[in-house]
């Protein structure tokens, strides 16, 4: 009987021991963290009218756009009561599909829509009239990293393009060395991550590895990963990437630069052959100076200098559109999304550069707000 | 020690150097398996814990049960479920209005009628149905009313693909429910010359009401919280949507995953200020995602609770 006892009482014991230890450790890592910045964050631009249109749209596809999206959409409800709108960030190549599909009444995509995949034709007969693809925020893409000790590096297409196929695997390997003198790089491993999942800023990454390190990147760019022939890990969605990256030491992927802010994720300068460049808004609006609009009519496709050698130009950027029917059938819808769009490409810029993004340089702008007014 | 001596009976005295080496082993094994025990409770306590622990004070003010989301970014302290509530009850409330009537007639079909192919054929599908992952039930919902009939993405096509979930517990519940009445009492109203359908629904199922009510609160358990549709079949509204069958529509897994999406590293977060330089700011998505959770885990409970006050109730009426 005390044998039964004592055994029962050192289980309990140790049953009340391991709990207690869970939850004290549990405690302490919930607990610890009070605002320090207390930066505003409807402190965008409150000075620009409105013309509000009431109803419901439903909207989803680019992640990289989802921190922009989810301000505008805050800041658009609160001056104009009547409207409700929904931005499921599941991806630009959901996004496009849903479009397309008369799933939803705008899409986000960090690419136009592709003729060559039959998304333009598509996209015509789902609204029975063209569709237009709207430059409407400029997101660079970073090359993140965590290294123990290293805040700042410098990398060149070529190292970028050959750390993802694996033919440099380690952090003190003389390539990146030799563009980093003065960083003390370990002899760790290079994790890779990259987008497990239909991605525009993918494409766009791929893209710029295409236009400057042909060599070494051979697949067709693409929003889907798999052909890329790349090491690492896939992860979904830009966040899933940057949260990849912000716990796992010696890891590198790319990430649209907002996201890369928001888990605190330092970032390479990219030097493609005039100079290391940082990553800011000014210097990812200077390379959107170079780029060319392709689309016709009201469609605003355009066609990025990716290999541009401009100082004070960062090269890795991608652009987001929103994919909106030229008319709706619905009237009332047009009038609704025309509305927002109008928002998001005047009063809504303002806000971008404190999530991290870039605005709309001012000609390309205009040439936005221009298209919107032709939508019904 | 006296009782356990006369438990022993005559003649154990004898094996005296047996006997301690039984104490040992009977000690033993109570230890392994209260240790046992305690180690299975480990996780649900744990789990308790931290849901309640971080999600508590998120749910405690009043306007977690009255506001919704609309126009609240991961920046922004406050907001509310009730969007997501709503959506969640409407959703399985369809479900259940649907799954309920079917899945008591299936069992009592393969209980009191079914005899020979067809209630063996039934009785096999029902098993296949148990194992049909939640992914694969919306995938077929999206494949037949989306992709085939052309219907756009709602909040009942969820409700669709989760009688599918749901179906198979019930009928498994009620079958099982049905066939501990003892046959004495369906004989007894026999001899009364009561009807066979009667008899069923006079004798039998107020009999097994208690438990056929617990299989409904299990299937509703078991599909409240079921992520794969919603992530298919509908899409997230921060703002409150009553309506079923248009639009995107809230609901308690979906805002949890809403959260998840702007987690990050925890509550620290990063934004930039007007030079372009990066300052810390609170991220509150992981509160509120404990909140989300904390309050599913109550509804579902509560439900629980409701169901077991409803059996409890009609025992004593009878």
């Amino acid at each position: 009987m005390k044998l039964y006892r004592a055994g029962v009482i050192a289980g309990l014991i140790a049953g009340v021991v391991a709990l207690a230890a869970c939850s004290s450790t549990k405690n302490s890592g919930s607990s610890s963290t009070t605002p320090a910045g207390g930066a505003s964050t409807t402190g965008s631009s409150s000075s620009s009218t409105v013309d509000c249109a009431t109803g419901t749209l439903n909207a989803e596809g680019s992640t990289a756009q989802t921190n922009a999206m989810t301000q505008w959409i805050n800041d658009y409800q609160k001056k104009c009561g009547g409207a409700t709108i929904n931005y499921n960030p599941t991806g630009s190549g959901a996004g496009v599909k849903n479009f397309n599909a008369g799933q939803v009444d705008f899409g986000g995509s960090d690419s136009a829509l592709d003729p060559t995949k039959g998304e333009v034709a598509a996209a015509q007969k789902r609204c029975g009239a063209p569709a237009y693809d709207l430059p409407m925020v400029v997101g660079p893409i970073g090359v993140a990293f965590k290294v123990n000790g290293v805040d700042t590096l410098t990398m060149t297409p070529d190292v970028i393009a050959k750390i993802f196929a694996g033919k440099i695997s380690t952090w003190n390997d003389p390539a990146i060395k030799a563009l980093n003198s003065s960083a003390n790089l370990p002899a760790t491993k290079i994790t890779v991550f990259f987008r497990s999942d239909s991605s525009g800023t993918t494409q766009n990454f791929e893209k710029y590895l295409k236009a400057t390190a042909p060599t070494v990147f051979t697949a067709t760019p693409d929003k889907d990963s798999s052909k890329s022939g790349w090491v690492g890990q896939g992860k979904a969605k830009s966040q899933g990437v940057a949260q990849a990256i912000s716990t796992t030491e010696g890891s590198i992927g790319y990430v649209e630069y907002s996201f890369a802010v928001q888990d605190n994720l330092s970032v390479a300068a990219v030097d493609n052959g005039g100079g290391p460049v940082k990553l800011s808004k000014d210097t990812a609006s200077a390379a959107l100076s170079s780029a060319k609009v392709t689309g016709t009519g009201g469609d605003l496709t355009l066609k990025l200098d990716y290999a541009t050698k401009a100082a004070g130009a960062y090269p890795i950027i991608l652009v987001t559109y929103e994919i909106a029917c030229s008319k709706y059938t619905d009237a009332a819808k047009g009038k609704l999304v025309k509305s927002f769009l109008s928002y998001t490409a005047t009063g809504g810029q303002a806000a971008l550069p404190g999530l991290g993004y870039a605005p709309l340089p001012s000609d390309l702008q205009s040439k936005v707000t221009q298209s919107i007014a032709g939508i019904s | 020690m006296t009782t356990a001596v006369v438990e022993r009976g005559p003649g154990a005295s004898l094996a005296s150097p047996g006997r301690g080496r039984r104490k040992i082993k009977n000690g033993v094994a109570t230890t392994v398996i209260t240790l046992c025990f305690l180690v299975a409770l480990v996780p649900l306590v744990w789990l308790l814990w931290t849901v309640i622990s971080r999600g508590w004070h998120v749910i405690v003010k009043s306007s977690w049960w009255t506001g919704t989301e609309r126009g609240i970014g991961y920046r922004d302290p406050g907001g509310g479920a009730y969007h997501a509530i709503i959506g969640t009850l409407e959703q399985v409330a369809l479900c259940t209005v649907i799954s309920v009537p079917i899945g008591l007639l299936v069992g009592v079909y393969l209980v009191e009628y079914g005899r020979g192919a067809l209630s063996r054929v039934t009785s096999f599908m029902v098993d296949i149905l148990t194992g049909i992952p939640s992914i694969v039930a919306a995938l077929f919902i999206y494949a037949v009313f989306i992709t085939t009939l052309h219907g756009q993405r709602a909040a009942w096509l969820v409700s669709l693909a989760l009688v599918m979930l749901m179906l198979p517990v019930i009928v498994r519940t009620t079958e099982e429910m049905l066939k501990l009445v003892p046959n004495e009492l369906r004989e007894a109203s026999y001899a009364l010359g009561v009807r066979k359908w009667k008899t069923i629904l006079r004798v039998v199922m107020p009999t097994a009401f208690s438990g056929l009510i617990t299989g409904i609160v299990l299937g509703i358990a078991r599909v409240a919280g079921e992520t794969a549709p919603l992530l298919i079949l509908v899409g997230y509204a921060s703002g409150l949507n009553t309506n079923l069958f248009s639009g995107f529509q809230g609901s308690l897994p979906g805002m949890i995953n809403d959260q998840f999406t702007n987690l990050g590293s925890g509550n620290k977060a990063y934004g930039l200020d007007a030079n372009g330089n990066r300052v810390l700011i609170h991220n509150y998505a992981p509160d509120r995602l404990w909140g989300t959770a904390l309050t599913l885990v109550i509804i579902v409970m509560a439900l629980n609770l409701i169901a077991r006050l409803v059996g409890r109730f009609n025992k004593v009426a009878n």
